[in-house]
């Protein structure tokens, strides 16, 4: 277990190193923020005073040092583009948020694709098989982008059930957490359905049949629990993907995460907070793989004698 | 995977919260609810980032000179000012016993007015007019608690209407607030004269307002509390109108039609921006700069471009009609006697055929969305569909604002077009500076006659000559075809059934702290 968590840490620490070379090596690829900074009158001696003072007159190699350098002692430098705010505390500012909604769409996600999949297993080949099937596939299929437009114009303003946008109240955590969790969920759906039939078809199931056991005993303590090792497996994937890839949903709903933060910034060609972002993202990434690995351990015994 | 029982539970109360929470989903009854496509840079200090967050900064921070619906100036802070010196020397006398919001700071003292000029104007300012502010003002004086004198490098007989006029970003700000809360004033709660104060804060989200106490001197606001949210999608905006969620909120033109249907009102700012094609390549005072193996670096192809599109049409059809055909890059009053080009694709041909290109030739046009200017985009194709017929065959560069922002100020000879929004400057002078001046880096066309002329603008005396000879400069820009002009549109505002009175007269004046409420 010690050798695991070791390794883990090693890993996740050349992935942060990696991650934040490659970040601030792209972002500086499409320009820099001083153009933007300029108002429209600027002169060629305005911008040369403003290189100066955001230091990017620097060599690359020198700003990359002073950077890594700076974040090791928990400073990630100010932003360039939100009144000179500490980046680090802008983007832990807007992280509850993402990961509040993140952890509500994977909830959905998970309680809703675990029924459709288990209903779907268990009337294999019927309607309702089919129909199941094609409502995740839909789910997979459909822009998150359309689906919150879609959602807002129907519950929120003709039927009024439920806010447009914005946050604040566990009612605005609905829409988004639905229009996020939808992609997932048919990936779940399918997961769930493919295990579940594996597991229903093995022996162990046919012996506790034999053995008198209530079918839903059978097929929810016994089938089950074996058919969520690989949903555990995708889980910190999935809450992961959730964080990185809710720029739209945040924007259609105006949700103030970090999703929208790093667009915001990539836009603005924000270096300090685009770095910032990616770097946090990459960490909440290896913590949920993390986490999903030592929840791994906990369930399946065969894996703490490999541990 | 044991307890059912505890499974069961869960999502028993999952579901509970899902229906049985309270939809919280219309406009407090006193507060104003102003939807935005964006906070900017969220800073709460004039000098602390782009005019954009003038939105809600306008309801804290008070200005020297105030516009009426016409654009004249009306006394604002300053009760009266003189102009002196040939246009060099500017005195205003301020009004005693206009109170800040923090009572530590008592009322506006010539010493707050001339901090707030030196901080906005400083090198590490991130106002847009920082830069050309500081080549101008040259020195500030407080002779005493009520009077500041402006002495400016060079005459400006519109610093009133401009620079300090409430359309641009010299809000007045408590000196010893601003000075005791150091580094951390940009985000600290503003202090100013207005009358309002910062009730809370939400990053991205949210930004509240609430009104003070007792009468204010210059607005009686309606409205106890103004809430800004931060909505960047448009189609989410217009949710929050239909729903009832939003009172004020800037929308797309082809929204319009939608929402009147749906009982909500538009009020329309006037010519407030203006959709240009700007052509680069063509800063013909500057070797650097001047691309001369361009087509359009021959005038009859720019005015060819000019006479090939149908203006109007393009208005009818992307700006529900709420423009005029452009004369300008942007909306300048002195140039109203200019006229646009009209739409003659024959003429057109006939120009281009005389310039060396009877078949037309290829070119690019970059385009971006921006805010306002999702139609910008729109407008691009619609363009290339009338310059290819006479020949032009246009290819379009989908990008965005800072890259191509980028590419055009980085100098070099550019070699693409680009669409892009012009604002109407307070002082248009300062506008014409911008976009035509060898100086600035986002001149797109330049010549010696037309520094000749401006250096003649700079150094006039004369009030009324000064009015003439802008005026002639806008007729020469129209004629050598500094860009394609394209429209002056208006800015819609979709407008809840909640708000009385509100109107928006000019760009970046938006008198929220004016909006009534309906009977």
């Amino acid at each position: 277990m010690t050798r695991l968590i070791l390794g883990r840490l090693a890993e996740a620490l050349a992935a942060l190193l990696l991650m934040s070379l490659a970040i601030f090596l792209l972002s500086r690829v499409t320009g820099d923020p001083v153009a933007l900074l300029l108002g429209d009158g600027a002169t060629a001696e305005d911008r040369d005073l403003l290189i100066a003072q955001l230091r990017l007159d620097r060599p690359l190699w020198e700003q990359y040092l002073s950077f890594l350098g700076n974040a090791l002692t928990g400073d990630f430098g100010q932003s360039v583009a939100a009144g000179r705010r500490d980046a680090l505390e802008l983007v832990l500012d807007r992280l509850p948020a993402s990961l509040s909604l993140a952890a509500v769409a994977l909830g959905f996600t998970l309680v809703t694709g675990i029924a459709m999949g288990v209903v779907a297993a268990i009337t294999r080949g019927s309607a309702v098989d089919v129909f199941v099937r094609i409502v995740a596939l839909l789910g997979q299929s459909v822009p998150a982008f359309w689906l919150g437009i879609v959602l807002i114009y129907v519950v929120a303003v003709h039927w009024g059930w439920l806010p447009t946008s914005g946050y604040g109240t566990p009612a605005h955590y609905v829409l988004p957490a639905l229009t996020m969790g939808t992609f997932t969920l048919a990936a779940v759906t399918r997961l769930v359905r493919a295990s579940m039939l594996d597991a229903l078809g093995s022996e162990y199931i046919k012996l506790a049949r034999i053995k008198g056991l209530p079918e839903a005993t059978v097929i929810l303590k016994h089938a089950l629990s074996n058919s969520l090792i690989p949903v555990v497996t995708f889980m910190g994937a999935f809450f992961a993907t959730m964080i990185t890839g809710a720029v739209v949903v945040e924007t259609v709903f105006a949700w103030p995460g970090i999703g929208r933060l790093a667009y915001e910034s990539i836009v603005s060609r924000d270096f300090p907070v685009i770095q910032t972002v990616v770097l946090v993202i990459t960490a909440c990434f290896i913590l949920a793989n993390f986490c999903v690995d030592m929840l791994y351990l906990a369930i399946d015994p065969r894996m703490r004698d490999r541990g | 995977m044991q307890d059912h029982g505890y499974f069961r539970r869960s999502l028993a109360a999952l579901a509970a919260c899902a229906i049985a929470v309270p939809v919280i989903a219309q406009a407090q009854d006193d507060t104003l609810v102003v939807a935005l496509p964006t906070f900017s840079e969220q800073t709460m200090t004039p000098w602390g980032g782009s005019g954009q967050r003038k939105t809600y900064l306008d309801t804290v921070y008070e200005y020297l000179v105030y516009l009426d619906a016409e654009g004249n100036t009306e006394p604002g802070l300053a009760e009266s000012w003189t102009v002196e010196n040939d246009g060099t020397k500017w005195t205003f006398t301020l009004r005693a016993g206009v109170s800040f919001s923090d009572e530590s700071c008592g009322t506006v003292t010539a010493e707050d007015v001339k901090y707030s000029i030196e901080r906005l104007i400083a090198e590490d300012s991130r106002a847009g007019p920082a830069s050309t502010m500081r080549r101008i003002i040259d020195t500030v004086e407080a002779p005493d608690a009520l009077t500041v004198v402006v002495n400016l490098s060079a005459p400006d007989f519109l610093l009133d209407a401009g620079y300090f006029g409430e359309a641009q970003q010299l809000g007045i700000v408590c000196k010893s607030y601003a000075e005791a809360q150091g580094e951390a004033v940009d985000t600290a709660p503003p202090v100013g004269t207005g009358a309002y104060v910062l009730e809370r804060s939400v990053d991205g989200s949210e930004i509240t307002m609430v009104r003070r106490e007792g009468d204010h001197w210059r607005v009686d606001p309606q409205w106890e509390r103004i809430s800004f949210r931060a909505v960047p999608e448009e189609a989410t905006r217009v949710a929050m109108l239909r729903a009832g969620e939003a009172d004020i909120a800037p929308v797309n033109f082809d929204s319009i039609a939608g929402l009147e249907g749906a009982g909500i009102r538009i009020v329309s700012a006037e010519k407030t921006w203006s959709p240009v094609i700007r052509l680069g390549g063509v800063v013909q005072t500057d070797a650097e700069r001047f691309n001369t193996e361009l087509p359009w670096a021959d005038r009859r192809v720019r005015q060819a471009m000019n006479y090939a599109i149908d203006k109007q049409a393009i208005i009818d059809e992307l700006f529900a009609g709420q423009g005029t055909v452009a004369n300008g890059d942007t909306p300048v009053a002195a140039w109203d006697s200019v006229p646009p080009y009209p739409y003659d694709p024959e003429k057109a041909k006939e120009l281009l055929a005389e310039a060396g290109y009877p078949n037309g030739f290829d070119m690019v046009m970059k385009t971006f969305t921006t805010t306002p200017g999702a139609e910008l985009p729109l407008m691009a194709e619609a363009a290339a569909l009338y310059l290819a017929e006479v020949g032009i065959n246009v290819t379009i560069e989908p990008t965005d604002w800072p890259s191509v922002r980028s590419e055009w100020t980085g100098g070099g000879k550019l070699d693409f077009a680009m669409t892009h929004r012009g604002f109407p400057f307070p002082n248009p002078e300062n506008g014409v500076e911008a976009g035509f001046s060898t100086r600035s880096l986002f001149a797109s066309f330049t010549s010696d006659e037309l520094e000749a002329k401006l250096a003649s603008l700079a150094a006039e005396t004369d009030r009324a000559a000064r009015r003439e000879k802008l005026t002639e400069i806008g007729q020469y820009i129209r004629d050598e075809a500094g860009a394609i002009f394209m429209v002056l549109a208006n800015e819609p505002y979709g407008v809840g059934a909640d708000v009385g009175d509100w109107s928006i007269d000019t760009s970046y004046v938006y008198n929220f702290d004016r909006a009534g409420k309906a009977e």
